[in-house]
């Protein structure tokens, strides 16, 4: 076995694994907040790269502002999709609530294809294609920049999360009704959730573009998303950069020893597989609360 | 709908329900026609039994209705100046309205110290520190435990907890749902000390909910009976305590005689009233 290459993939996967890692934690923002699992956060990742093309091409701005600007945009559309899409589902059935985000991840979609058309364009932000030389391995730039960006703000939601209202973002979470009974508004809280979701999804756009390229199937990102997020629980963001890592480097070490036997679908199979298993043998994922018991 | 020994308030009051009807899923009628005051700055129960309509009268005032969907169909609640009814939750909490909820209901995964501070979400950075150092001054066994989650406190801390996290809200009007549920005797009375404490040295009025009547009665300065949606007495504390009726269906005092007698004394009582 060559162990050299094991390791690179093992690292080069861990870093892939960590870029999920910013699709799952939007995805657990908004879960944490008001339970419903968002099935358009990958086309949010998609609709965030494709605002950034819009600014810097459309209007000339530099890459770094047009990122900047993209990013305020999609905190405003984060909020406008909970005001006039969600809120009204508020206390219905959960499967009405999952349909509506089906409904916004197709729409997106589509309504991208409509607009910017169906030929990918490069995300041009300045990282070089050369490797990085750790020792005798070649780590991938892109990947090693996305990772880093992925820990710098599970650290940031971290701090937020120790504030004022980030306290009472995780009250919300904890009992809506409690939540109200003590001023709290519990909507405003829930579209902050959805803002940040948003916001996290522009900056997964935006280093998952410049991997691939902008085009529809980064709304794919969204299976990894969710494999990755129900692997970490749903609703811990610490547990989604661990899922994220494990399965980078499951889905790394997997691709480059089946590829061959299984004919490139390896990767897909093994987050099938991941998904599978942990929905049937540990539902709430590796770090989910169960909910806490007195003793 | 009151029996003719029901006293005149002394004070004005600082909540005042007239004739108010909830309705649940627009079609099931969970109270009819309650009506009741609470003087400024007096303790008053709201007595009766399960499914009385307790809970739901109290959701009424403090507008959690609209999380189960009910609404207040008829009627009025009147809160100091203000006409309650159209006014979302967060506003009534702003007016000084705090609820504290039935199964306490404190924010599991946070620490005390936390669920204080996400309890001071509409006042500033200067009162919650002020209010926090209040709270843990009535109950210094929060103080103790502030950093453990609060899922891990015992039945008696999280209704403190409770307690606390309302007072966060720096209520006019404090309402607590059966905070006497589930706790040993001791600590009922424990916590009961200190509601009526703060009380005197705050001047908060009271609204006491409660099955456990013998606990209630001895707080209070008035109550209410509310049977099937319906306030069926109102007297002060004294007198419902030596009201026969009441000792024998509600405080356990004498033997109960059978059934049949419970219901006959229930309809009469409606037909009275």
């Amino acid at each position: 076995m060559d162990w050299a290459l094991l390791a690179e993939t093992g690292i080069n996967g861990s870093l892939i694994g960590l870029m999920y890692s910013l699709v799952a934690m939007g995805i657990v923002l908004i879960y944490k907040s008001s339970s419903v699992p968002n099935l358009a956060q990958g086309s949010m990742t998609m609709l965030g790269a494709y605002i950034v093309l819009a600014y810097s091409s459309r209007f000339g701005a530099p890459i770094w502002l047009a990122i900047v600007l993209a990013t305020l945009s999609m905190f405003g559309i984060g909020i406008a999709i909970e005001r006039i899409a969600l809120r009204r589902l508020a206390g219905r059935p959960i499967i009405m609530i999952l349909m509506m985000t089906l409904g916004l991840e197709i729409l997106l979609r589509a309504g991208s294809l409509t607009i910017w058309g169906a030929t990918g364009r490069p995300m041009p932000i300045g990282i070089s294609d050369d490797p990085l030389f750790l020792g005798a391995l070649l780590i991938n730039r892109a990947y090693a920049a996305g990772a880093a960006v992925a820990i710098v703000i599970f650290g940031l939601f971290a701090l937020f999360f120790r504030t004022r209202m980030g306290v009472v973002l995780r009250a919300i979470s904890d009992d809506y009704t409690a939540a109200w009974s003590v001023g709290i508004s519990v909507e405003r809280g829930v579209a902050l959730s959805w803002a940040m979701a948003s916001v996290v999804a522009t900056v997964a756009g935006v280093l998952w573009a410049s991997v691939q390229g902008v085009d529809q199937s980064l709304a794919h990102l969204l299976l990894k998303g969710v494999t990755v997020a129900v692997l970490g629980g749903m609703d811990s963001l610490g547990g989604a950069l661990l899922a994220g890592l494990l399965l980078g480097i499951v889905e790394g070490i997997a691709g480059s020893y089946l590829d061959p036997l299984l004919g490139g679908a390896s990767r897909d199979l093994v987050d099938a597989a991941m998904l599978i298993v942990t929905i049937m043998l540990r539902p709430h994922g590796l770090f989910g609360r169960h909910d806490i018991e007195r003793i | 709908m009151m029996t003719e020994t029901s006293p005149k308030p002394t004070k004005s009051a600082v909540l005042s329900l007239n004739n108010i009807e909830v309705v649940y899923d627009h079609v099931s009628l969970a109270i009819k026609g309650v009506s009741l005051e609470v003087p400024d700055g007096g303790m008053v129960a709201l007595l009766g039994a399960n499914g009385a309509g307790k809970s739901t009268s109290l959701k009424a005032i403090s507008g959690l209705l609209v999380a189960e969907r009910g609404e207040v169909r008829r009627g009025d609640i009147q809160f100091l100046d203000h006409n309650l009814r159209s006014l979302s939750p967060q506003r009534r909490v702003e007016l000084g309205i705090a609820h504290v909820l039935e199964g306490r209901r404190v924010f599991e995964h946070l620490t005390p110290d936390e669920n204080l501070i996400a309890a001071s979400a509409i006042r500033s950075r200067h009162d919650m520190i002020r209010n926090k150092d209040k709270v843990y001054t009535y109950f210094p066994r929060l103080y103790e435990r502030r950093f453990s989650a609060a899922g891990y406190l015992s039945g008696g801390e999280q209704q403190m907890l409770a307690i606390g996290r309302a007072l966060m809200t720096q209520p006019k009007l404090l309402m607590l749902d059966e905070p006497s549920l589930g706790l040993a005797p001791f600590l009922v009375a424990e916590i009961f000390q200190i509601i009526s404490q703060i009380n005197r040295e705050e001047g908060l009025s009271v609204l006491l909910v409660e099955q456990n009547a013998i606990a209630a009665l001895e707080i209070v300065s008035h109550g209410y009976l509310i049977e099937s949606g319906r306030i069926v007495m109102h007297d002060t504390a004294q007198a419902l305590k030596s009201n026969p009726d009441i000792q024998e269906f509600y405080l356990g005092g004498a033997q109960a005689k059978n059934f049949h007698d419970i219901k006959h004394y229930r309809r009469r009582k409606r037909w009275l009233t």
